[in-house]
């Protein structure tokens, strides 16, 4: 019988084989959404998928990609806007 | 489009939004760049065309583009160099141990020196062997009080 506080769907269920050989569901928390775009949408690539805590034990290089805009947003915006500075850049 | 001395505006990686120059063809898709950014190998690709061209040398050195950035009025930061001296390691200070004063050695008087046990040879009767003052004391003091 499954314990009370695990019928609620707040913990997302993983199938693992334990060392006996036998298979059982374990309770792990929930991992939050992949980070997007913040013009078109699209999934950014080089930013991790983990729960706030984990991120903030990351070292900054693994947080987010070092270009500018990065981790906000992809590369197709992001060339869009640099090429929008570069056309009205006055030298 | 990409010709030599033609300046550009990097569009990937981290020097992304940065000028540079173009300094010389490598071929027909890669160029040599310098400038905000590193002096590096360059797609064309990843290089947006600006409107202005200078006169650059086949193997112009980075000071001699600075000279071209300070005419469009932008000024190129050095990066520190690798070769700086090495970090100065902090010296804990070291307690100073007490000195021990070196024990001289006693020089052996004869005042110190334990009298020996001799022995008397008297021609006729048994050797008597006569004790050392100390021990003669300690017994006779034994006897004085057993006397009171």
């Amino acid at each position: 019988m499954v314990s009370g506080r695990y019928k609620s769907r707040s913990m997302r269920r993983v199938a693992i084989t334990t060392p006996n050989g036998t298979n059982k569901i374990a309770y792990r928390p929930k991992k939050p959404k992949q980070a997007h775009c913040g013009q078109c949408g699209a999934k950014l690539s080089g930013v991790p998928r983990a729960r706030k805590s984990e991120i903030t034990n990351m070292p900054k290089t693994a947080k987010r990609p070092e270009r500018p805009f990065g981790g906000v947003l992809c590369t197709k915006c992001m060339r869009l806007e640099i090429k929008k500075k570069a056309n009205n850049l006055k030298l | 489009m990409f010709e030599k001395g033609r300046v550009c505006m990097k569009l990937a990686g981290r020097d992304a939004g940065q000028i540079c120059i173009v300094i010389k063809k490598v071929d027909s898709t890669f160029v040599m760049i310098d400038g905000q950014t590193r002096r590096r190998k360059c797609n064309i690709k990843h290089l947006e065309p600006l409107d202005k061209t200078f006169d650059v040398n086949d193997d112009a050195t980075h000071d001699e583009i600075k000279e071209i950035f300070k005419k469009m009025n932008i000024e190129l930061k050095d990066k520190k160099s690798k070769n700086t001296k090495p970090r100065q390691k902090k010296q804990h200070k070291q307690k100073e141990k007490p000195v021990k004063k070196e024990a001289t050695p006693k020089k052996k008087t004869e005042a110190n020196k334990k009298p020996k046990a001799t022995v008397k040879k008297d021609s006729a009767s048994k050797p008597v062997i006569s004790k050392p003052k100390s021990e003669v004391t300690s017994d006779t003091k034994s006897t004085v009080d057993k006397k009171d």
